[in-house]
């Protein structure tokens, strides 16, 4: 079969958006896309709530956009011969607040997908102010191969990127608002946060055999430091671009996006998944959670649903000291 | 014996051009967000506040860095040397503000009762000592008037964890760069910006009296009290796995007691609930937010 040769341009928007600044940050996105198509790039990826800032608590809903919103057909008009990925907080007719990025492509508005892993410990928040979302869906784009998103804590869960790239996805896009935090010497970079994710990342492209795009934002809110780093990996695993760490830019990386047919070609794992035993074994798990299938893990007298019996009849109470166990 | 500075952990360890940066970016940040050029920092000559004036100088420049030296007059004259040699160094403004007709003016001196009254004395090392720290906290937020500038925190993790601090004296800041950086880090990084290495290798003081040392008034070594801090708090080790990695279990206990009992020095007092929405509770939102910053 004759393929052919298709470069794509994709530009890392790794910026340091204002906090609940929407008038500020739309203005300097509208100004990054100008920028990106002078430069010749075919698709421009923003950071996690780009158009907000990330710490926003109860303003959340004093920047939402419904998806009617003029201002963002206004920002749609500005991705003329270009896709874009655009992070917002998105308002849904009845009311519910997503943190949301949008496909944007040739002026339209194309696909929201709205974050379905809202980080509520340690440092997060994001369930208080933010409703999850609830469905996931590669799609096709204008640039050829399909596009899957993905926010931030998204990708750390693994069935999101796997999902994705089951669906047709060959680019698995994630923005992220990620601060930075463990500054351990002993990190490859230096940075706790940082050394997980470029593993996560190189992993899941190795694993999905597709292109993974990383755009990660910039400066601070409040008392956490975001990172950049952003980067693009190739279907093998190997990363083609990391962008410096706490520095904000906007790089062009061109990848070859016939790597995918051949990774994909030599390394057959999406056509050997095997989607039936998934289903199969997490219908069955579900049901032992939801106490409708006895539990094969649980203790044998334990109620249906739960893993553990409590002790019945007299029993001595175990010297089990202090501390927690 | 080596000819290192100090003893850093090796789990304690920072890459400090990694914290540098981040730090820096931190202090404009804030300045930025808030709407402010200057800072305002108190200088004792001590590692702590030597390594904040080196960082805001770094991060702003020394022309945006006013430097507040407030001794008393039982403080040590080479804790003002130190911070003397701070100020040249970095080429940053200074002032001297002496603290001590405040401090004796409440308390009284040479028999001479003060403000507080013949009643309130003789006072302890204590009280003298937290009164001294809010005098100092109330004329750096004077200072700040007069500067325009915001007062950068000086307070390191390891005192803020286990309460060596005077609320709303010492811990009173605008914001504060290295409040999560251990006493050890602080001197890891202390060297790596060239902090002079006298101040570097001194002992720890609070100044309140000669000879005083944070080390000798604790009980404990810095290097220990952090690696403790660090692995009980940071790393979430249970008391079991505490003795496993060598720390003695009364001094775990009582660590774990000063740092519970100071829990009330770093948070900000509850408010009683009663309307619909309270600040703090549900009334959530950023310190920085479109129209916070002075204008």
């Amino acid at each position: 079969m004759l393929q052919r040769v298709t470069s794509l341009r994709i530009a890392l928007a790794q910026i340091a958006p204002r906090l609940g600044a929407l008038e500020a940050n739309l203005e300097r996105h509208r100004a990054l896309l100008d920028e990106a198509r002078e430069r010749g790039a075919d698709l421009v990826v923003f950071p996690e709530l780009g158009l907000t800032g990330y710490q926003l608590q109860d303003l959340a809903a004093e920047v939402a956009m419904r998806l009617d919103d003029p201002r963002l057909a206004d920002l749609a008009a500005s991705t003329r011969g270009l896709s874009a990925v655009i992070s917002f907080v998105e308002e849904s007719a009845d009311h519910r607040l997503f943190i949301a990025a949008g496909l944007f492509e040739d002026g339209q508005l194309r696909h929201v997908h709205r974050k379905l892993f809202l980080p509520t410990y340690g440092l997060f928040d994001e369930r208080r102010f933010f409703a999850q979302g609830d469905s996931l869906r590669a799609v096709p784009s204008r640039l050829g191969p399909g596009i899957g998103i993905g926010i931030c804590e998204d990708f750390w869960h693994l069935s999101l990127p796997q999902l994705l790239a089951l669906d047709g996805a060959q680019i698995l896009i994630n923005v992220s608002s990620s601060p930075g935090r463990d500054l351990a010497a002993t990190n490859e970079v230096g940075l706790g946060t940082a050394t997980s994710w470029r593993t996560l990342m190189r992993t899941y492209a190795q694993l999905t055999t597709s292109f993974v795009v990383f755009c990660n934002r910039v400066g601070v809110d409040e008392s956490i430091s975001f990172w950049g780093g952003s980067e693009v990996i190739a279907p093998s695993g190997q990363a083609l671009f990391s962008a410096p760490f706490y520095d904000e830019g906007m790089y062009v990386v061109e990848i070859a996006l016939q790597d995918v047919r051949r990774e994909r070609i030599g390394l057959p794992l999406l056509r050997d998944e095997r989607l039936e035993l998934q289903v199969r074994e997490l219908t069955r798990i579900i049901a032992e959670r939801a106490g409708m299938a006895t539990d094969s893990n649980a203790d044998a007298d334990a109620e249906a649903g739960f893993d553990l019996a409590p002790l019945r009849g007299p029993v001595r109470v175990p010297d089990l000291g202090e501390g927690p166990r | 014996m080596t000819d290192e500075p100090f003893e850093l952990p090796a789990e304690l360890a920072i890459d400090t051009d990694v914290a540098r940066r981040v730090i820096a970016e931190f202090i404009r940040s804030q300045l930025r967000q808030a709407g402010f050029e200057h800072t305002v920092v108190g200088l004792s000559g001590g590692i702590d506040s030597a390594l904040v004036a080196y960082l805001v100088a770094e991060a702003i420049g020394p022309e945006r860095l006013h430097a507040v030296l407030m001794p008393y007059k039982a403080s040590s004259p080479a804790s003002r040397a130190d911070a003397e040699t701070v100020v040249a160094a970095l080429g940053c403004s200074s002032e001297l503000v002496e603290i001590t007709a405040m401090v004796d003016g409440y308390f009284g001196s040479d028999g001479t009762p003060g403000a507080a009254g013949r009643e309130a004395g003789p006072a302890s090392d204590l009280r003298r000592g937290n009164f001294a720290a809010r005098m100092r906290m109330a004329v750096l937020y004077d200072r700040s008037v007069v500067r325009a500038g915001l007062v950068v925190g000086t307070g390191n993790k390891t005192e803020t964890l286990i309460g060596y601090t005077t609320l709303f004296g010492d811990s009173a800041c605008a914001f504060n760069p290295i409040g999560d950086l251990y006493k050890s880090q602080v001197r890891q990084l202390a060297v790596a910006m060239g902090v002079p290495d006298a101040i570097v290798r001194k002992a720890p003081t609070a100044d309140l009296w000669p000879g005083q040392t944070d080390e000798m008034e604790g009980g404990f070594t810095y290097p220990i009290l952090d690696r403790l801090l660090f692995w009980r708090i940071d790393k979430r080790q249970s008391d079991d796995e505490m003795v496993a990695l060598g720390f003695d279990p009364a001094m775990v206990e009582r660590v774990d007691r000063m740092v519970a009992g100071a829990e009330f020095k770093r948070q900000v007092p509850p408010i009683a609930k009663l309307g619909p929405r309270t600040a703090g509770v549900d009334y959530l939102y950023p310190r920085r937010r479109p129209g916070s910053a002075r204008v």
